[in-house]
């Protein structure tokens, strides 16, 4: 039975919230997307949603035997207003085009990548430190992977999200 | 009563997903609601829902608890009935800035001053959105994009909080749907308070207002701690910007209505009735 | 068995407390075992006006509006000309006023025979503070034979809040009075019942809900069903229930739907504006199938009307103010005492078959007082609603609104495991998910109609009396008029039944038709101008007879005599 580092508890309790609530917002992206029949958005944000759950299942692995602190959403540190990993609701388009949640899912990744190092840079404990640049050089490699995938898409059209019907009235 | 394991919040998440345009806030009340659920770790059976019409309106199915989808602006009459007659569920009213201001300004203004221990959450998007985009009591008096009112509304918008706090609603806080800790956070708290605890999101509307992307750029945090003196927050929510985020004002009342003092005896209806009877000596004069 | 009634009006203005002394009267009349009627008149102040107490003292409890009195008592005449509609006489008449008083055009014109008294004298001898409506409730208790003791001790309890010195005078206006007899011969009917009840139809309302388990009320109050919502108050109380004063109609509406959607039975009462008001949200309980009781007690209409008097034109918007094809629960009390069944008849169905009821009552019945006997009540054996197994289901596989064979689905109360569920004003599919499909549109609007039309109502759709070619068809307060027309007609050979209907919506076309069986003339009498249930009857049923209408709006009661004059010219012009 190991003894519970605290640091180390603390940022991987910081990483498992960061990485499922990454993986349930690209899900519910991926579900809005579909709703919205935008099937090349949507096939893209369950992709990023499904690697978030293996993510998520390898850094699980990590703390197998630790002690986590149970926190609520609110009482986490982040950077910003959510996990750095997490799409704001607020930059979807319902016309979005690959490319555009493509380029999302890498400011994602880079954020993601930020957090981590400042974690590895700034941390005391040297197994923390270790871990974070681990997941930090992951990100890093995602980042890549999205980027080259970028490349080779088509750039947006200039009026892409335009559309001549008005808006409906459902109810 | 469902398994007492803490749940997460995506377990309180029903089979229904959301139809609101991406881009729109009310995910963000959807998630913040549900994160504050699980912080509470809230019985989904003994959990109301109650809603008006418009797109905020929609909520209660998404969430997997009871819910009420009525009809618009009387969501709060629902849920204070549902409330008085049933003290033992935890009753949520949510609607937009159309359902419960204008239509339902009525039932807002009592609500609040009847002090019925339930939360009410109002998603403030400054229009009707699913009527496809006309003016509401909170729209800005020159925001011209509606063919309804072209020269825009002429009119200056609510102070929602204020007229909350005149009507004698004892919490008040706002949010932002930018930030849905934070708004789990206050939503938890709200639902907490002992009394009728309104909650004023700012909820942006990318379809009819994508200017509101901008509000990011003016909400602020509260940095003090709630008010509890009535004219200070009278001065406060009369002068402010409107997007101060934060529990604003808290006071100590007693809700309504008060717990039952004695509980009915056996023959109560008996009684009753027999306070009709007459008793009759027939002897003539 | 006709014992001719004994009508007696009292009459007094500026705070002379005629109606006090009315219902004393008439509450020392049923301890003897008297049966009997009060209606009250009123100027429109708020205190101070013009009042008249109208009591009808009878030998049966079919209580109409007397349309002639036999004795006004007079206490002063002051505005007596509001009342001339209502208080009409004849030259076998008697009035009872103080000498040299200014007897009205209209009264002096009917030739009554005059009593002057003088009452003011009479009351300053019994006591210096006394008042002239005791002296009154003396001399008549008297005439009718109700002991002075009775009298006063009911007195005594009546005016408990007052100050003793206040009650004093009154017992010694009501002793010394007692000793005048009046030099006046009426026929007093028998006093030969017992186990009585006094109430009015407002009261019995409240009665009849609290005993079918109405817990919740909310509450606006409006003229005249104000009454029904504060018994209601003081009797929900008792009973462990609870009521909330709404903001408004629409607030009230929406409250009675949320207590109701929490699984406690409840109820509203308002009048026509009110219900005007409510019917978006009515409909949303038909929608969401919740169970909801709306009590109307009609008024004057259109639009603000007359609120203080009777008259039966709401049949129209009870039966079709909701938008949509909403079918919903319509009833109406035909008396004081079937105010208690009929309303709880109404909220265990409203229960059973999930949904709305609305009960109609009115004016008359709601706002007088009767003596009756004990109220006959309505106790249903309703086979439970199946439920679903909570085992078997997950939460996002329950039906709400599964179509069953009787339409009628499990109804989940919220707190019960595996069973949530959103209901909704939305078109729905069974799960009670929003849809706009034309085969679940069509699935729910057949279940919803289905539950009502397929349920067996029993024998208590209508109150039907006698036979004869011509038949009397009413709804609500009606009743009493139609049964004595009956009478009257049958004294002039006319064999006549009458048909009182209870339940009208959804109709009993088959038993209606049935009840008509050998008919040949059909006269549909009603208290409103554009004979709403005659229209609602012909779009509805095959008539095989000659359909004629009798519609007479309010204010004033409906009068047997007419009814029967018009049913004989009718038949006469046939012959």
């Amino acid at each position: 039975m190991k003894n519970t580092n605290v640091e180390l508890a603390q940022f991987l309790a910081h990483s498992i919230e960061l990485e499922s609530e990454a993986r349930d917002r690209y899900q519910e992206l991926a579900d809005s997307m579909a709703q919205h029949n935008n099937p090349q958005a949507a096939q893209f944000f369950r992709r990023m949603a499904e690697e978030g759950n293996q993510h998520l299942a390898e850094v699980a692995l990590l703390t197998e035997g630790m002690t986590l602190p149970v926190l609520n959403a609110w009482e986490f540190s982040w950077p910003g207003a959510e996990p750095p990993e997490t799409t704001s609701y607020e930059a979807l388009h319902y016309r979005m085009s690959l490319r555009d949640a493509m380029g999302l899912a890498l400011e994602n990744e880079r954020a993601a990548e930020g957090y981590y190092r400042q974690f590895a840079d700034s941390s005391e404990d040297p197994e923390t430190a270790r871990t974070a640049e681990g997941f930090a050089e992951e990100e890093l490699s995602h980042a890549a992977e999205l980027q080259r995938m970028l490349q080779s898409l088509p750039k947006n059209s200039a009026h892409s999200r335009e559309e001549d019907d008005d808006p409906h009235m459902p109810e | 009563m469902t398994d007492s394991a803490k749940l997460k919040a995506r377990d309180y998440k029903s089979a229904v997903k959301p139809i609101w345009c991406p881009g729109c806030g009310h995910f963000s009340v959807f998630n913040a609601i549900t994160k504050a659920m699980a912080a509470l770790a809230i019985d989904k059976d003994d959990t109301v829902m109650v809603s008006g019409i418009g797109c905020s309106s929609r909520l209660p199915a998404y969430v997997d608890s009871y819910g009420f989808h009525g009809v618009h602006g009387r969501g709060l009459a629902v849920g204070q009935g549902l409330k008085v007659a049933r003290p033992d569920l935890t009753v949520l009213v949510m609607g937009g800035d159309g359902d419960g201001f204008s239509i339902g300004g009525n039932h807002f203004i009592h609500a609040c001053r009847r002090n019925v221990n339930l939360t009410y959450i109002a998603m403030d998007n400054e229009v009707y959105g699913m009527t496809k985009g006309q003016a509401s009591p909170t729209t800005p008096i020159d925001w011209d994009h509606s063919t309804l009112t072209p020269h825009g509304p002429g009119v200056r918008p609510f102070k929602p909080a204020a007229l909350a706090l005149a009507a004698g609603a004892p919490w008040i806080a706002r949010a932002y749907s930018g930030n849905p800790n934070q708004m789990a956070q206050l939503i938890a708290a709200a639902v907490e308070f002992p009394g009728f605890s309104f909650l004023h999101v700012m909820s942006q509307c990318i379809t009819f207002c994508p200017e509101q992307t901008d509000w990011k750029k003016i909400v602020h945090e509260r940095a003090e701690p709630a008010l509890s003196d009535a004219d200070q927050a009278a001065k406060l929510f009369l002068h402010e910007d409107g997007f101060e985020t934060g529990l604003l004002y808290s006071e100590q009342r007693a809700s309504w209505p008060p717990a039952a003092v004695e509980t009915p005896s056996d023959g109560a209806m008996d009684a009753l009735a027999a306070s009709f009877r007459v008793s009759t000596g027939v002897t003539r004069q | 068995m006709h014992t001719r009634p004994l009508s007696i009006a009292i009459t007094g203005a500026g705070g002379a407390g005629v109606i006090s002394c009315g219902e004393l009267l008439l509450q020392g009349w049923a301890r003897q075992g008297g049966l009997g009627l009060l209606r009250k008149a009123y100027g429109p102040q708020i205190r101070g006006g013009e009042a008249a107490a109208l009591l009808k003292l009878t030998g049966s409890e079919r209580y109409t509006a007397a349309t002639q009195y036999d004795l006004i008592v007079a206490l002063d005449w002051d505005n007596f000309s509001r009342f001339e509609d209502e208080i009409q006489l004849g030259p076998d008449s008697w009035v009872l006023c103080e000498p040299g008083a200014n007897i009205p055009v209209s009264v002096a014109a009917a030739n009554p025979r005059l009593l002057q008294l003088d009452m003011a004298e009479l009351t300053a001898t019994a006591h210096p503070d006394g008042r002239v409506n005791m002296v009154v409730l003396g001399i008549l208790g008297t005439l009718l034979g109700v002991p002075t003791d009775s009298l006063c001790e009911l007195a005594g309890k009546k005016l408990r809040g007052k100050p003793q010195s206040y009650r004093d005078a009154a017992l010694a206006c009501i002793e010394h009075a007692s000793k005048t007899a009046l030099e006046c011969h009426l026929q007093v009917p028998a006093c030969d019942s017992t186990a009585l009840c006094y109430l009015s139809g407002n009261q019995a309302v409240g009665l009849g809900a609290l005993e079918a388990g109405v817990r919740f009320v909310a509450a606006y109050p409006i003229t005249p069903a104000s009454d029904v919502l504060e018994w209601m108050a003081g009797g929900l109380e008792r009973v462990g229930g609870k009521l909330v004063q709404a903001e408004d109609e629409l607030a009230a509406i929406n409250m009675t739907i949320g207590a109701a959607f929490g699984g406690v039975p409840a109820l509203t009462a308002t009048s026509g504006p009110g219900l005007a008001l409510m019917t978006e949200s009515i409909g949303l309980a038909v929608a969401s199938e919740t169970p909801v009781t709306v009590i109307n007690v009609m008024r004057g209409g259109p639009s603000t009307g007359i609120p203080t008097k009777s008259e039966q034109s709401d049949l129209n918007i009870a039966l079709y103010g909701l938008h949509g094809d909403a079918p919903h629960l319509v009833f109406a009390a035909l008396d004081i005492a079937d105010c208690v069944f009929t309303t709880s008849w109404a909220v265990q169905l409203a229960q059973h078959l999930q949904t709305a009821a609305i009960v109609l009552s009115d004016q008359f019945i709601g706002q007088s007082t009767a003596v009756i006997s004990e109220p006959r009540r309505c106790r249903m054996q309703l086979a439970a609603t199946a439920s679903a197994d909570p085992e078997e289901i997950a939460s996002d596989s329950y039906q709400r609104y599964l179509p069953t064979d009787s339409g009628v689905s499990s109804l989940a109360i919220p707190g019960e495991t595996n069973r949530r569920y959103t209901a909704d004003g939305l078109e729905h599919n069974a799960l009670g998910t929003p849809s706009a499909s034309q085969s679940d549109h069509l699935q729910q609007l057949d279940k919803r109609q289905r539950k009502l039309s397929d349920f067996d109502f029993g024998g208590d759709w209508a109150e039907i009396a006698g036979s004869g070619e011509l038949a009397l068809i009413c709804f609500g307060s009606c009743s009493a008029a139609i049964n004595e027309a009956a009478d009257l007609l049958r004294e002039r050979d006319i064999a006549t039944r009458s048909i009182s209907l209870r339940l009208l919506a959804p109709l009993q076309v088959a038993d209606l038709s049935h009840a008509l069986a050998g008919c040949e003339q059909v006269i549909v009498v009603e208290q409103n101008h554009g004979a709403q249930l005659l229209h609602y009857l012909q779009g509805h049923i095959n008539f095989q007879q000659a359909v004629h209408s009798y519609a007479m709006p309010g204010p004033v009661p409906l009068d047997p005599a007419n009814i029967a004059q018009r049913a004989l010219e009718l038949m006469n012009h046939d012959r």
